[in-house]
């Protein structure tokens, strides 16, 4: 299978005009709706790393097609955020099916060994900052470039996670709960911005001097920017490290404070808790999209079947979030 | 009554799970190593299941019970149609602490090590 992939991939680069041999193919354990590779490309001229994504080339209700994540990533990366190189584009079942490749930013995602490696130790430090400023940068594209980005407002948001939550037929109280008390919160007007949509540890590159690159972006949206604030501080994403409420590392101040370094929006610890509550449900109920998927027999998968049973996760930190005091 | 005879099925999803865990793990790729560490996981969701859920149901019925008081509505359910329906207010002291009491219930068989329930437990 792979090899025949690798031919699929070194035809597929010289349409693009780039020649070369692919070797050192390896599938990498990643995204639960693509197939992400490494491999290496090299040439007379060079040698160098690179990334293929695949899509199942079905549509999903969460996820924009994979061509379209990567020309969303190309216009990103020109307004300066960090992100990787798009190399090519496939969007002909022909050549790779929905994939694109791109050039391997060197660095970690495996969150738990950003939390605790030593070698991360100094990047730890400045991370927090780092990801408000990147954030920032992101959110304030000029959305006239990105127009093909669905728009999802939030009340309507929310009502199409109420909608999918009872397709289940699983009764959960603390979601009714939760649906209800976010219908009587304010939520403050924010100029709509692109919003990444799963901006957590997992889809970040990181080295040694903290955040090299934001990866996979296949579940942007334009919309109200608050939701990648909220869901960086969500419980689910500080993989054990639940007293450093920005990803398992940093504090909300200093990630408020590298947000505010390049945007004007003035954002206060309030309404960071309306959506981290938000930011809870919707992992809660992704994790049922999930599950059902596997339950509904359109995928048999150990994983998704063992995601059901993390919904129970996101119920007590909806609880501590809105009975006892969490953060 | 138990017609069956020993290992028990928590004793026999152990076995399964101390044989991945022991002898099939420790000889994979990570990838592998990393999904025969979800098959543990699950066995051991299982595990707990089996060995608590009599307890746990009657527990978390007599919660109902004291909150729906009509003991045919006295399920999970009933209360989640109950609080959509606002028939349940939010501020209601007893449906919060229900809420707590039974998703309590619930992580300590799906996953007692999360960081929210070792918090709440202290």
């Amino acid at each position: 299978m792979s090899e025949e992939l690798q031919l699929k991939i070194e035809e597929f680069l010289l349409k693009n005009g780039i020649e070369g041999k692919v070797s050192e193919l390896v599938p990498l354990t990643g995204g639960a709706s693509a197939e992400t590779w490494r491999f290496t490309f090299s040439n007379k001229n060079k040698s160098e790393q690179m990334i293929l994504r695949r899509g199942s080339g079905k549509k999903s209700p969460l996820a924009v097609l994979k061509s379209e994540e990567a020309a969303i990533q190309q216009k990103v990366k020109s307004s300066g955020a960090p992100v990787p190189e798009i190399v090519a584009i496939s969007s002909d079942d022909k050549d790779l099916g929905d994939a694109y490749l791109m050039s391997l930013i060197p660095g970690e995602s495996i969150a738990r060994k950003i939390l605790r490696d030593k070698k991360f130790s100094e990047a730890r430090q400045k991370l927090a900052f780092q990801c408000g400023e990147a954030l920032a940068k992101i959110h304030s594209v000029n959305l006239k470039d990105f127009e093909q980005v669905p728009k999802k407002p939030i009340r309507e948001e929310l009502d199409r996670l109420y909608l999918t939550y009872k397709s289940f037929k699983q009764p959960l109280p603390v979601f009714e709960y939760t649906f209800k008390w976010l219908d009587i919160q304010n939520f403050t007007t924010r100029k709509d911005a692109l919003v990444h949509g799963d901006f957590r540890l997992g889809n970040l590159m990181i080295d040694e001097s903290g955040l090299a690159a934001v990866i996979d972006w296949e579940m942007v949206s334009i919309g109200n920017p608050m939701l990648d604030i909220g869901w960086m501080c969500i419980n689910s994403w500080r993989f054990g490290q639940s007293e450093k409420v920005v990803g398992g590392f940093g504090d909300l101040e200093e990630f408020l404070e590298g947000y505010s370094s390049i945007s004007k929006e003035i954002i206060d610890h309030e309404e960071v808790k309306i959506w981290q509550v938000l930011g809870t449900l919707r992992w809660g109920v992704i994790c049922l999209i999930q599950v059902y998927s596997h339950l509904n027999g359109d995928v048999n998968s150990l994983e998704k079947a063992a995601i059901g049973r993390r919904v129970s996760e996101t119920e007590i930190d909806l609880v501590d979030l809105l009975f006892l005091g969490g953060k | 009554m138990m017609i069956f005879d020993r290992p028990t099925s928590v004793e026999l999803v152990e076995a399964v799970s101390e044989f991945l865990l022991k002898e099939i793990k420790t000889n994979l790729p990570a990838h592998l190593a990393f999904k025969t560490q979800i098959a543990i996981n699950v066995l051991n969701i299982v595990r707990r299941e089996q060995e608590n859920k009599e307890l746990l149901t009657k527990e978390s019925k007599e919660i109902l019970l004291n909150l729906l008081s009509n003991p045919q509505e006295a399920n999970i359910k009933e209360l989640a149609e109950q609080i959509a329906a606002g028939k349940l207010e939010l501020e209601n002291k007893e449906l919060q602490k229900a809420l707590i009491d039974i998703t309590k219930k619930k992580i300590s068989v799906d996953n007692p090590k999360y960081s929210t329930y070792q918090k709440l437990i202290k």
